[in-house]
Parts: C-alpha cells; structure tokens; sequence
C-alpha cells in the first residue's frame, strides 16, 4: 500500500509538469498578450497626451505611436519574450537561469573594452572577445556574479549593444512565482489573502453540505418512499437543476434589497476594512456571518444534490444486502444493524468522493465569486487572465493543478483507510 | 448483466415501455421535445416583421423575405419598417391594407434604436417578461436562448460521445501502450482548470457557435472516455467477441457492430446529465461573457444583465427560470431513463 502511494506521488511529477507545459504553451501562444498589451497602453497615453499638448507630428507615423527600439528591448526583457519558449517555460520552473538586474552596455564602433557601473560605486570592464562578453571586476578578475551577452538585435551599424545582467535559480519549484503585472507585488503575496477567503468559503460550505447531506441521505434511505422521502427528492431535483451562481443570483434578488427584502448584503467577503477595523470582536463575528449566509448557500448546493443522493442509494444497496438479512435474522437490534453495520459500509463511496469535491470546492468557484463580488482566489485567476497577468495566471492554474492531484490521492487515502478491504497494487 | 448481452430491439421496446410508465420522466421528455420543435419555428412565432402583408393588392411576406424599408409600404420612418405602427396606423385608418403579425410581436434582437421601444420595462401585456437594459424584449430573447442552448448541449454531448466512444473504446479493446499513453493524456488533461482553459482561449478568439462547441468539446471529452474504456474492456473478453474475431471480423467491426451495441447502458443513462451539464456550462460561459458572440440572446448574458440591474427583479428571475424548468425536465427525463435501463431493487426497511 504505501509503495502505492508513493508511486502515485511520484506519477504526480510527470503528470504536473505535463498540464504545466500545456498551459505555458496556451498562454504563451496567445496573440494580445502582455507585450502588446503594454505597448498598446503606451501608444494610447503617448496619443492622448500629444493630443492634448496639441502637437503630434513627430510621434505619429501611420496614425499609431512608435515605441522606441530600446523601449522596445526594455519590455521584451521585462516579460522575458526576448528568450525563445522552453527557456521560458525552464525559467519560470527555476531550472534555467534566470537573469535579473539588467544593464545596457553599448560597444561603438571598433570600442572591445567598456566600464560600466553596476551600482553602489561597482565597476565592473566589458571585453568584447569575438562574439562573447567577458566581464572583469575592479580587481580584473572574472566576475562569477555578473554575465554579459551580446544583444544580436539591438546591434547593428558597428555599435555593439550587450547587457550585462546577473543570474539566479528561481521559479517555481524555489517559491517564486513571479511578480505580477497588474498588482506590482510578489503574486504569492496577492494570492495569499484571496486564497484564504476563498478557502474560508470553500471549507465552510463543505462541512455544511456534509453535516446536511449524510444525515439527510440516511433519513431518506430509511424512509424510502414516504412522504418525507418525496419532498426532499423534489429539493434534491431543484437544487441539481439551478447551479450555484444562478441561485446566487436569485438570492441576491431576493433578499439583497433590491426589489424585495433587504436582509443581507449586496456582496463583499465582509464590510470593508475601515469599518471592519473599528467594529469589536463579536460584531466582526456577526459582520463576517451576515455576509457569508448568501454565497455560502451558493456555494453548497452544487454538492448538496449529488452528495444525498450518493448518500441514500449507497445506503439502500448495503440494506438489500444479505449480510444485513443475517443480522436482523440473528435478532439484532434494528439500530445497531443500521447504524453499526450499514452505515459504515455506506459511507465508503462518499468518503471516496471527499477529494474531488475538496478540489472543486477549494479552486472552482469564481462563478460565485464574481455574483456576490467577493475578491476571493477564483476571480483573481479569472480577473488574471483578462488582464493577461501571466505569473499569476500561470500562478494560479499551478496551484489549483496542485491542489487537484493532492485531492486525487487524499481521495485514494480516504477509501483505503474507510475500505480495509480495498488493495492499490 | 446477463440482460445487457442481449440489446435487441425488444429489450429495447422493453425498455421505451418501461419509461413510458414513468409519468414525470415521460411528459418532460414530451414537453420538451415539443418546446425544441416549436422553437425551430420561433421567427414565425416571435418576430418583429409580419407574417403577411397585403399592401395595396400585393402580397409580402416579411418574415422570409427579410428587410423591407418603410417606405415600401408608405411608412414614414428611416430604414426597416415597423409593423406593429403599421398594424395599427392602417386599422385607425380603416384602409383595405392588412397584415398578420406572429402571435408574439418582437423580435430578441430590436433595441431602442427601433421606435417605441423603452429600456428596464416591467412585464405588461405587450411585453410579458419586462424589457432589458437596451430595449430588448426578455420573453423573446428567453425563447431565442431556449433554442441555442438546448442545440449547443445536443451536439456538444453528441460530439463528446463520437470522441469518447472512438478514444475511450479503443483504450480499452487494444489496451497496452495505447491505452497507457491515453491514461496518461487524460490525467494530465483532467487535471487542468477547464473552464479556465476555455475562457483562455475564448478570450483569444471570440467564438462562433460552433468554435465554441469544438473549444468545449477538446476540453470535455475525457467523461465519456472512462465510461467506454470500461466498457469495452469488459466486453472484449466475453464469447462473442471471439467468435466474431475467430471469424476473421475486422477490428473496426468488432468494436463497433458487435461490442458499441453491448456498451450502449451507460452512454444512454449518461446522456440527459450531459446535457444538463452542456446547458449549464453555457450559461456560465455566457454570464462571464466568454460564451456566443453579442447579441446572441443567451440566459447567461441576460444574467449577467439581470445582476447588474439588481432592482429590475424580472431581469434576472426571467432566464434563472427559463434554465431551472429546462433543466428540471432534462433531470426527470434522466432519473426516468435510468429507472428505465438500469432497474434497481432496493428492498424497503419498512
């Protein structure tokens, strides 16, 4: 068994860097993005402002703003697409160097030897030696810290264009997810507030659907066909049949005081911070309640049909069993042979189902995140994506794939501890 | 199981009784299939242009024969004629001109831009559901919606079942490396945020019906797969398929005359639920705007439209409902169809 699972866990590597490739390659593939979309913002402020200066002649050629080529070089490196793909993709994994602190370093003609100042007073001297960059220290050693490469399109008429820049191993298999585009911090740090609010309601609305379903699901198996069973199919239908967002939405109708009771807030994960700050304890308790009622119940109803269900057909199978004709027929009591011996064979496929519904819930919810506006880890990577912020996209499709796999194997775990007949070979 | 081997038509016929039997089941499967046949019809039945004008002893027929200016028929306004004025302008007239209008007289697409039309309307009479944020009447556009999403889910599923059934199929007739490598395919596939990767490329390229169709069906193929894959390699160790191979069937014929029909229990019980699941993924799309192109009426979009007006109820409870009571049905054909192939005995404890 434990070999098992350790295989698993090594499938995951493969398997990882698989979904990983293919969504560098989608995202990368894309035309419009943040290259473009940068220069596009550029060309748009350059023409406003010429606009309103009231002369544009001589940045207009053709009715659209030229970036300057070094400009131009300035932003490729920044979004790394002076590099070609898989050196991307190696970077961005943290197995390729990286290159950081960009200098621009220019050889005039028949010029091999060039001082640059590398910060806080450093010298460091340039040797052109055919078609490499040599870089010495002050002391005209080698430099192990900076490295220099000839820039082959930037150079041209003679004058020889190179950076010298230094190198370091990150990605993301050291932690470092990126700097994002649009927020101008480390992503982890966006992610991690919008990560916790989104688990907070994630994990909420899973122990509720557990503590509401099982039970449920027992009670309808035990009085399959009664009047109790029939109406609470007809809410397991109902709440199949609309899906979260839409309920959501109904709800906020409803009772977010629209056109008719004016009970909960419009939307938000809590009231905002300068307000949240001043409140005491018990009323940011009461606050954080009052907001979480309506997307919670959003949140839950996605499982709560399909986990009743599971719950009360699981249960119906195991009492059409034989063991359980034997055990009434050795004259046990009806509530042990149900709830000692049934239930226990009966919680197995939803103790199975624990890690998909763990995944989904954790990373799949920013349909409900944008109705009830509640800045939460799903609609950062759907905001990300418009925006083309690619670290954190890329960012956030790793850690829901992450979170996927993981979930997988918490699934394979759950059965096996729940099962002991169960043997992964 | 010893049912299953033998699909014949009386089984199948069987089968069709059974869930005629299931009165909820059925008379959903009745309903809609009525409402999707109706719903081919809609330009006749809810459309802004006339069914028939007679003007001056000449006939038109607007509703096919597509634009005709107003002046056409001696209507003073710029471009297209608007019918519903000229009905009633020839009647307070009493003149010998008439036209016949379809039943429901606006069309999913006339914004204000058309005259007479106003935004945020409650329902009334004339429009029954309230009108949206450009004008355009909910009802219609309710209706147009019913349409395209029940045809995108039906050949979405479809699609999926052709791929699954080939892919899923062949994993498990040939199975060794074949199926090894798909294994891993899939695992990899599954384990990507698929909407994401959907609204990646939908934010690409803006999507047609069908571009959509294919974006979704590259990433939503992979249910039917396992299924079949089990399926089939079920089935492939049974008699029959080595009596057919041991008669010199080729591959192709043994998976797909002898051992599909063999297959068919769990792709027919799995289909209205993928269907649910094809309507709903379309609303999701549509609300955050990466689904059909504007101003294709979706229910998705009139959400969307709905929750940023959230005081005009009918502009969201309009097409949650219109979705609710299409899915509904979808369900209660499902659990019928089950009930129907895969009978099961529970013994009551009571």
């Amino acid at each position: 068994m434990t070999t098992y699972f350790i295989r698993r866990i090594l499938l995951m590597v493969p398997t990882f860097l698989g979904s990983t490739v293919l969504i560098f390659i989608i995202l990368q593939m894309a035309p419009g993005g943040p290259l473009e979309r940068t220069i596009q913002q550029l060309q748009a402020g350059a023409m406003q402002q010429g606009e309103s200066i009231g002369n544009v002649g001589d940045v207009m050629s053709g009715g659209s703003t030229v970036l300057p080529e070094s400009a131009m070089r300035e932003l490729k490196r920044f979004y790394g697409f002076d590099k070609p793909i898989y050196q991307r993709y190696l970077i961005w994994l943290g197995v390729w160097p990286r290159e950081t602190k960009h200098r621009e370093v220019e050889f005039s003609n028949g010029v091999t030897k060039v001082q640059k100042n590398v910060g806080r007073g450093n010298y460091m001297t340039l040797q052109l030696d055919g078609d490499r960059v040599i870089v010495y220290t002050e002391d005209g050693v080698v430099s192990d810290v900076w490295k220099a490469a000839i820039d082959q399109e930037g150079s041209k008429d003679g004058v020889i264009l190179a950076t010298i820049f230094q190198t370091e191993f990150s990605g993301i298999l050291t932690g470092n997810l990126g700097t994002s585009y649009t927020y101008d911090q480390p992503v982890t740090e966006v992610m991690a507030p919008r990560f916790k609010i989104s688990v907070f309601f994630g994990l909420t609305g899973l122990i509720l659907s557990y503590v509401v379903c099982i039970p449920l699901g027992i009670r309808k198996a035990l009085n399959h066909g009664s009047a109790f069973d029939f109406l609470s199919s007809v809410t397991i239908f109902v709440a199949y049949s609309i899906p979260g967002f839409a309920l959501g939405g109904v709800l906020l109708v409803l009772f977010g005081g629209g056109s008719f009771w004016d009970v909960f807030p419009l939307g938000g994960f809590r009231s905002p911070s300068e307000i949240w700050e001043a409140m005491t304890f018990w009323e940011q308790v009461k606050d954080q309640l009052w907001h979480a009622v309506l997307p919670i119940i959003a949140w839950s109803i996605g499982s709560f049909a399909g986990l009743t269900v599971l719950m009360k057909n699981s249960l119906l199978e195991n009492i059409s069993q034989d063991y359980i004709r034997t055990a009434f027929a050795k004259g046990l009591q009806e509530k042990r042979v149900i709830w000692v011996h049934a239930i226990r064979n009966s919680v197995i496929p939803i103790a199975s189902g624990i890690g998909g519904i763990i995944g989904v819930v954790i990373a799949g919810s920013y349909l409900i995140e944008k109705v009830f506006d509640i800045d939460g880890f799903g609609k950062m990577g759907f905001e990300a994506i418009i925006d083309r912020d690619y670290p954190i996209t890329l960012g956030f499709l790793v850690i829901v794939v992450i979170i996927r796999l993981v979930a997988n194997i918490l699934s394979d775990i759950a059965l096996a501890t729940v099962d002991p007949r169960i043997r992964f070979k | 199981m010893a049912e299953q081997k033998e699909i014949s038509l009386s089984i199948l016929k069987k089968r069709w009784l059974k869930f005629k039997t299931l009165k909820r089941g059925y008379y959903s499967f009745v309903i809609l299939i009525i409402l999707y046949g109706l719903s081919w019809f809609l330009p006749l039945l809810i459309n802004n242009r006339a069914l028939v004008v007679s003007y001056e002893g000449e006939l038109f027929f607007p509703v096919i024969s597509g634009y005709h200016a107003g002046s056409e028929f001696g209507q003073d306004v710029p471009g297209e004629t608007i019918y519903r004025e000229l009905k009633t302008s020839w009647k307070q007239e009493g003149s010998e001109n008439w036209l016949l209008m379809p039943p429901y007289p606006y069309s999913p697409y006339e914004d204000i831009t058309v005259q007479g039309n106003k935004m945020y309307e409650a329902p009334s009479d004339s429009h029954w559901l309230g009108t949206d944020n450009t004008g355009r009447d909910v009802f219609a556009r309710l209706c147009y919606a019913f349409n395209i999403s029940i045809s995108f889910a039906l050949v979405l599923t479809i699609l999926n079942y052709i791929i699954g059934v080939i892919i899923g199929g062949s994993m498990g007739y040939f199975g060794g490396k074949f199926d090894l490598f798909f294994q891993r395919l899939i695992e990899i596939w599954s384990s990507l945020p698929m909407l994401f990767v959907i609204i990646i490329i939908s934010s690409i390229i803006r999507p047609s019906f069908f571009l959509l169709i294919f974006i979704y069906t590259i990433v939503n193929w992979i249910g039917m797969t396992y299924l079949m894959r089990a399926e089939f390699y079920r089935e492939k160790s049974k008699d029959y398929v080595a009596a057919a191979l041991s008669m010199g069937q080729t591959n192709f014929k043994v998976m797909f005359k002898h051992i599909l029909p063999n297959s068919l229990v769990p792709v027919i019980t799995y289909f209205p639920f993928a269907v649910v699941g094809g309507i709903s993924a379309l609303v999701g799309l549509d609300y955050l705007g990466f689904g059909m192109p504007p101003p294709t009426p979706s229910w998705g979009q009139m959400l969307d439209v709905g929750l940023q007006n959230i005081s005009k109820w009918w502009m969201v409870f309009a097409p949650v409902s219109a979705q609710f009571v299409t899915l509904i049905m979808v369900v209660f054909i499902g659990e019928a169809v089950r009930e129907a192939f895969d009978p099961k005995v529970y013994s009551r404890l009571r």
